[in-house]
């Protein structure tokens, strides 16, 4: 039943969800609701580069396009939260699509320096109109969680809820997107461009496609980041965002949506476990400082360098191997 | 007149910092077609490593050439046991391009954390062995002082010494061939793994002048999480694409209009939009000329 | 096939995930708040301890410590003991939310102290919902004067003086001081440099040069001389800095490649001469002459009982570090929370925490040399600043001899000469 009917997974999964939350403290519900949105962001990522081949380093950027349209329109126009998300999404999409177009041209290195540098540069442009509030950002409030819920719906769950519900229909939407004949159409570009440009596609703006749709769910993700800090800054979409999600990515595994759980997860949760497991030990503050960064990239290393290609494909690959065996 | 002799100078100083760690990435990129932000990573523990040859021997000309050689070393282990099992375990496609980056971001955090236990989070100073004040012209001081010069000529006596051994050496040859076509590299006889170590080695010497320069040609100061090396890892690379990724002396040229240009901006627009401009800049030659000032237009796409 | 196996393993690893963020206990109903038990007192603060913004601030944690453990050695408050949870969000407003959220949930903190950063702090205290759980946050490291609104901010409070008013200040300084001069101001183009402007546009002060600067930029090698290349050209003759210390070091360094002589005027902010000593010994002798604000006893000022005793405690706590204003910072704030903490009482509770600044704040002994402004329609701490000029060993000396300190508000209000005179240290160093 799960085979023709992936949407019942889906709900299914979701229900599950909100079960769990009910059950569960406040700190796990607001983790829960970071690691929603990383799924999303991640998955963004995914698309961009895995599918289509194009490696950006600066995605900050792009949710940084979504928190600020979102915070915007909802503060200038006061428009209802379901609608500042979608103006977010329009809005980076919009951003993806010049970039696309920029990056369409570029590969390798290249498109890596320059999403790069607008990822370091974007925090000037933040700071250059104070329209965008400048440092001190701007609030994004997304007002209190319906009173029909009643008493035991609190704001983290809210966030919790509305950040899965965003990312179970964002995952969703983007496997249909990614088994269509777009997907089949990145898979042949990557694979190899020259034959795919002889079956007849058209390179250009098929890579310019995927950065679209990757920048708007990016923006997703970003406004809803931006709900969750309930604030929006240029300090909130810094370089080592950008970086946390190609790390996340190359985690879950880039070529694949299956284990992108796995990446947002491990964002979330390394960093926590890591800080208490330090804060056990009494330490001299040079230790205390630095062992969770030091164990943080130690771990990505060995990660890197074992398990490549995510967990999901080596899985996938070693069974491939029995198979043939 | 005299200010925009200044701004001449003061541009052509900057460039020539970016130029050094430019020249490190172009030298990353041609051996190994990796780009490694472990450079800058690498560069700052050279340059830590440096500062404690400095306290113990206390001459800068002894430290600095002692600092590239471990530097050099260090950098051909991290090719050693990073780069090369990478290699080995991945496969081709978007995974070979973005997966050694996150390595070497890994790589680079881990790093900076091994410093911050070892030295501890604050400043050290490394006092600069050349005087900081500029040279007199007639009643001016002008902005070059002979620290300045120093690393101008640095960077050319790099160019050229690089430009020699890549262009009309044995080492050179192997070195670009295994770059573009190991395969055929292998068939012809080198020994590609190695010379890529040697790639990597001469990347980290190259980093470590950077390091140490960029510090002494500063402020002096150093710390993990020193501003400088995070945003000289990112201009650099500007001035390496500027100039043609394939290019050292490209890579210099690169760097020297890099360098002017902002200093254009900062003198006579505004200091503020020294980020976008570094970036539309970026973007302009990416879009106009994507081969870069010197390189010559491939065929391939990377 | 393969799509219900990646579906299975999707499903599967995503309920792993789940499981494993589930592993936790329900939160237990307290009867008192949480982080105070008979014996100890919980507090918690996150802030750059790694990272860019880190440099000079990741001293604050320790110097806290070291006056707290000093408390705990004398009894403690009340015969609590206290202890600081300390959290590292790297300057990014999402990590300090979610360290907020550790701090609160997790470690059960009693209150947060010394938060880093204005977005930081604006982020943790609308996502934690500070105000609507009574979470006390206590003496907050930011001059963003927005904090001090107790109608925004219920339950925070500002300890260190706003921009606008060290610029507004500055400006009646520069006013009486320079009136014939030519003035030039190098500022951060931030909300931290645009702060300064609104207070200096109060003042009625125009430059003749303005300098801004990108955030972030004044490390770039070009920057700093580009500045002095400028000030050249304009024959400043009064240079004003408002920046961060990397910045006022940038600028020192260059003037002095450049030989460039000018009586600088540098904010509180940037003008740490031990910050910058430490950064290079050569650019000290350059401070000398220039102008320096500042609302703390100046940390080379060993004839000042507070420095005296905090210098003798952080000597023993942390033996290998220099004692700068981060450290009077911190143990400044240590020192006043400890005297929060003792006037709310034995009954301890998070809401008489806050009515006790609120009610007996203004009155706190502390280290600084301006009046608090606590009171239950205004959370601000500092309202003023002092001038002095460095001597040529770095240390700042008041002008005239004695401290003579100005205050004002961030908003309107003119400057006035204060009267305030800091009441004596209590004994040993510690609160009634």
């Amino acid at each position: 039943m799960l085979k023709k009917h992936p949407l019942i997974g889906y709900s299914l999964f979701g229900f599950v969800l909100f079960l769990i939350s009910n059950r569960v403290d406040e700190l796990r519900v607001f983790q829960g609701a970071s690691v929603a949105i990383y799924v999303i962001a991640i998955a963004s990522i995914i698309l961009l580069t895995g599918y289509s081949g194009q490696v950006s380093l600066g995605h900050g950027a792009l949710l940084a396009i979504g928190g600020y349209a979102a915070a915007l329109s909802r503060n200038h126009w006061g428009v209802p939260v379901w609608l500042a998300f979608c103006i977010a999404v329009l809005a980076a999409a919009l951003g993806g699509y010049l970039l696309g177009l920029a990056a369409a041209r570029l590969s390798g290195p290249y498109l890596a320096g320059t999403t790069l540098a607008l990822a370091i540069g974007l925090p000037s442009i933040a700071n250059q109109f104070s329209i965008f509030g400048g440092e001190q950002g701007l609030l994004f409030d997304i007002g209190k969680p319906p009173a029909s819920f009643g008493e035991s719906l609190t704001q983290y769950k809210w966030f919790f809820w509305i950040a899965s519900l965003a990312a179970l229909i964002s995952i969703y939407w983007l496997r249909n997107v990614m088994n269509s004949r777009y997907g089949r159409s990145w898979k042949s570009v990557r694979s190899n461009d020259v034959a795919a440009e002889l079956a007849g596609i058209n390179i250009g703006r098929n890579k310019v496609l995927a950065f679209t749709i990757s920048a708007g769910i990016a923006g997703l993700a970003g406004a809803l980041l931006a709900m969750s800090i309930s604030t929006v800054s240029p300090g909130a979409f810094p370089l080592t965002l950008s970086f946390s999600l190609a790390t996340g990515a190359v985690l879950s595994g880039v070529t694949t949506l299956g284990g992108v759980m796995i990446g947002a997860v491990t964002l979330v949760a390394i960093p926590e476990i890591v800080g208490s497991a330090v804060s056990r030990f009494e330490s001299s503050d040079a230790v205390a400082n630095n062992l969770p960064g030091l164990l943080v990239s130690a771990l990505l290393i060995l990660t890197v360098l074992f398990v490549p290609n995510g967990p999901v494909e080596q899985l996938r690959a070693r069974r491939e191997k029995r198979a043939k065996s | 007149m005299i200010q925009f002799f200044n701004m001449l100078l003061i541009g052509i100083g900057a460039g020539s910092i970016y130029a050094l760690m430019a020249i490190a990435m172009v030298l990353v990129w041609r051996s190994t077609r990796v780009v490694n932000f472990a450079q800058a990573g690498m560069a700052l523990l050279s340059t830590y490593i440096g500062f404690e040859l400095v306290q113990k021997t206390g001459n800068f000309w002894i430290a600095l050439p002692l600092a590239m050689i471990l530097g050099a070393v260090f950098s051909s282990l991290v090719e050693i046991l990073l780069i090369r099992t990478l290699i080995k375990h991945s496969t081709s496609g978007p995974v070979a391009g973005i997966v050694p980056i996150i390595a070497t971001l890994g790589l680079l955090g881990f790093i900076r954390a091994i410093i911050g236990f070892i030295w501890g989070n604050q400043d050290v100073q490394i006092k600069a062995p050349l005087s900081q004040i500029g040279f007199r012209v007639g009643s001016q001081t002008i902005a070059l002082s002979p620290m300045n010069l120093f690393v101008l000529l640095t960077v050319f006596g790099m160019v050229i010494v690089l430009g020699f051994i890549f262009q009309r050496t044995n080492l050179g040859l192997s070195l670009r061939a295994s770059a573009y076509a190991p395969e055929i590299a292998q068939l012809a006889g080198v020994r590609v793994g190695a010379i890529r170590t040697v790639g990597w080695a001469i990347a980290g010497a190259a980093g470590a002048a950077a390091g140490l320069l960029q510090t002494v040609n500063g402020t002096g100061a150093l710390s993990p999480d020193s501003l400088e090396f995070s945003l000289l890892l990112t201009f650099g690379f500007i001035a390496a694409v500027i100039g043609g990724l394939e290019s050292l002396p490209g890579a210099v040229l690169g760097a020297l209009v890099l360098g002017l240009v902002l200093a254009i901006v900062q003198i006579y627009i505004s200091g503020t939009l020294v980020f976008i401009v570094a970036f539309a800049l970026l973007l302009l030659v990416l879009l106009v000329r994507p081969q870069g000032f010197i390189g010559v237009k491939a065929g391939r796409r990377a | 096939m393969i799509r219900i196996k990646r579906q299975k393993l999707a499903l599967t690893s995503a309920m792993l995930a789940v499981a494993a963020l589930t592993v936790s206990s329900l939160p237990a109903q307290a009867a008192s708040d949480p982080g105070v038990t008979a014996s100890s007192i919980k507090l918690g603060i996150t802030l750059p301890m790694t990272g860019i913004a880190s440099p000079g601030y990741n001293k604050i944690p320790g110097a806290m410590k070291a006056y707290f453990d000093y408390v705990n050695d004398n009894g403690g408050v009340n015969g609590r003991k206290i202890t600081l949870v300390v959290k590292d969000d790297q300057y990014i407003p999402s990590t300090a939310v979610a360290k907020a959220n550790e701090l609160i949930l997790k470690d059960k903190v009693f209150a947060l102290a010394g938060t880093l950063g204005t977005a930081s702090t604006k982020a943790i205290s609308a996502s934690t919902q500070l105000a609507a759980r009574g979470i006390p946050s206590l003496f907050v490291n930011t001059g963003f004067s927005g904090f001090a609104d107790p109608k925004a901010y219920p339950t925070t409070f500002s300890i260190l003086p706003s921009y606008v008013m060290e610029a507004k200040i500055m400006g009646k300084f520069l006013k009486e001081k320079y009136a014939d001069k030519k003035l030039a101001l190098i500022y951060q183009d931030d909300d931290f440099g645009r702060d300064a402007l609104a207070g200096f546009k109060q003042a009625g002060i125009t430059f003749g040069t303005y300098i801004p600067y990108a955030s972030g930029s004044q490390s770039l090698p070009a920057t700093g001389a580009g500045w002095i290349s400028k000030l050249k050209a304009s024959g400043a003759e009064v240079t004003v800095l408002f920046g961060v210390s990397s910045a006022s070091t940038a600028a020192l360094a260059n003037a002095y490649a450049a030989q460039y002589k000018t009586q600088w005027v540098l904010g509180s902010v940037g003008g740490d001469a031990t910050t910058i000593a430490a950064t290079n010994k050569a650019y000290v002798p350059l401070l000398y002459g220039a102008k320096g604000f500042s609302f703390a006893p100046a940390p080379t000022d060993t004839t000042d009982e507070y420095i005296k005793l905090f210098q003798s405690i952080y000597a023993t706590a942390q033996p290998t570090q220099t004692f700068d204003n981060n450290v009077v910072a911190g143990m400044s704030n240590a020192f006043l929370a400890v005297q929060a903490l003792k006037a709310a009482g034995s009954d301890l509770t998070r809401a008489g925490l806050i009515k006790a600044i609120e009610s007996k704040g203004s009155t706190f002994a502390n280290p600084f040399l301006t009046p608090l402004g606590y009171s239950a329609t205004s959370h601000v701490g500092g309202t003023g600043y002092w001038i002095g000029t460095y001597d040529p060993t770095g240390a700042l000396k008041p002008d005239g001899g004695k401290y003579t300190v100005y205050t004002t508000d961030s908003g309107n209000g003119p400057v006035v000469e204060s009267s305030y005179k800091r009441p004596a240290m209590p004994a040993k160093g510690l609160p009634n």
